[in-house]
């Protein structure tokens, strides 16, 4: 289930490309979902755990992956509790949010409205205990935070 | 400082080219599309120059402020154009806003945040993509394009509602006076009207374009979950006035073609104060003497109304 307060939180990881560089573990790269999320938001290739193939920049490291990656690959694989700052991330990576939140409760923080999509989904706002089933229910719930 | 300046950023893989307009430019959009990658070129370049392989051409220094003792860094930076990439939380702060509006620098923000502190044009919201000038090179040409299209006002409204509560408000509650005519009181104010509003009621939102860009996403997000809204927004209602040609003045047609060539960004953090302050002084002793707190009545006079409501789009006029 994704938990989602909207605007700041105590503790949150509000920079979370920043912390990844310092903690993220080179098994969490090889991982498939990893590698599926890293596919679709940053069209690359993981090749091995330090190095992924980008059609713009050629060979990279994991430092060099999108800001919105850095952030999904920490919400799926960092289990120190830490809440990440989801608007590190653009809409582009939303759906990849709802997946991981399928597979483990997942609390992150929201600085603006992102674009879940379509729907339905099941979002609980923290801020007002409510849960939200679609983009127009969210919208009309995050104007009063963000 | 005044002006529009291109950028052009190279480096062997990568280009990027771009135009800023105005002291406030917003990127965001998707992940993955390069806004980072271009922090960390103009980064690359502040450190080492052309020794880094990185090229940047600008009639302006283009410097990268961080988190770090940002407040001692801007206050040596002058006459540049700043780029701040996203996690830079002090974006947000009043000391960032108090220090944006009497700099003489611009702003390049990399953000997904409203930042409601500052008062950035809807105009000057952007996403990076790829150049298709470019397209099927080896190389990646990246540009900018906006984000928010310019709204089409394509339909009649059952109600209206003003950001200004003073002399704009006052005008469009003459022009409209058959309809309900409210003022939000402030920009802030008006996603939750909105919110309140009737489902089945097309809402005419009339604000000032100039200083609107933080709130774009809220009436974005709104009108994709089906509420009724049409935007207007000039860049302010001074400009409005300035613009419909009622002051027959060569000066202020001159500043209207080209706005940025005029408005130092020391001066006036945003451009509807600007144009507040020019139409104030072209009037002043005059039978059109402006005052932004209360509407000289002559403006509501028929014949200059009118001729300030023929700039208004066709379908509300």
């Amino acid at each position: 289930m994704l938990h989602v307060y909207l605007g700041d939180k105590d503790g949150e990881i509000y920079n979370p490309p920043l912390y990844f560089l310092s903690q993220y573990e080179p098994d969490w790269i090889m991982d498939e979902l990893s590698r599926k999320m890293i596919a679709d938001v940053d069209r690359s290739d993981v090749i091995s755990a330090r190095v992924i193939d980008s059609p713009v920049l050629g060979p990279i490291t994991p430092r060099e992956l999108s800001g919105g990656v850095k952030t999904l690959i920490l919400m799926a694989h960092d289990n120190s509790g830490k809440v990440f700052n989801a608007s590190a991330c653009g809409d582009n990576c939303a759906k990849w949010i709802l997946k991981i939140a399928e597979q483990k409760e997942l609390t992150i923080t929201l600085h603006n409205i992102m674009d879940f999509g379509d729907g339905p989904f099941r979002i609980h706002i923290l801020n007002t205990d409510e849960t939200v089933t679609n983009m127009k229910e969210f919208t009309y719930t995050a104007i009063d935070y963000v | 400082m005044k002006g529009s300046y291109q950028i052009r950023i190279e480096s062997k893989f990568l280009t990027y080219s771009f135009t800023v307009r105005r002291n406030i430019t917003i990127i965001r959009g998707d992940s993955a599309t390069g806004k980072t990658t271009l922090i960390a070129m103009l980064q690359a370049h502040q450190e080492d120059a052309e020794s880094s392989g990185i090229t940047v051409r600008c009639d302006r220094q283009c410097v990268v402020l961080t988190s770090a003792r940002w407040e001692d860094n801007l206050a040596s930076i002058h006459d540049s154009i700043v780029f701040i990439d996203e996690g830079g939380r002090f974006m947000r702060s009043e000391e960032f806003a108090a220090a944006v509006a009497r700099s003489s620098n611009y702003y390049v923000l990399i953000t997904r945040e409203g930042l409601d502190n500052l008062p950035y044009s809807v105009d000057e919201i952007y996403g990076v993509r790829l150049s298709q000038q470019y397209a099927g090179l080896k190389k990646t040409y990246n540009e900018l394009y906006h984000i928010y299209h310019p709204h089409r006002v394509d339909r009649r409204e059952d109600e209206v509602i003003v950001e200004d509560s003073n002399s704009g408000y006052q005008f469009f509650r003459q022009v409209f006076q058959d309809l309900p005519c409210k003022s939000a009181g402030g920009k802030s104010n008006i996603a939750a009207i909105v919110k309140a509003a009737s489902e089945n009621k097309t809402v005419l939102i009339i604000a000032d374009g100039a200083a609107f860009g933080c709130e774009m996403e809220h009436m974005d997000r709104l009108i994709n979950s089906g509420a009724d809204i049409i935007l207007y927004l000039p860049e302010s209602f001074e400009w409005l006035i300035l613009h419909s040609g009622l002051l027959h003045d060569q000066n202020v047609r001159d500043i209207l073609e080209n706005p940025s060539e005029y408005i130092d960004s020391g001066e006036y953090v945003s451009w509807e104060r600007f144009f507040a302050h020019i139409l104030a002084a072209k009037t002043q002793g005059t039978w059109l003497a402006y005052s932004k707190s209360r509407l000289n009545t002559n403006y509501l006079d028929e014949k200059v109304r009118n001729q300030i409501c023929r700039e208004l789009p066709d379908v509300i006029r």
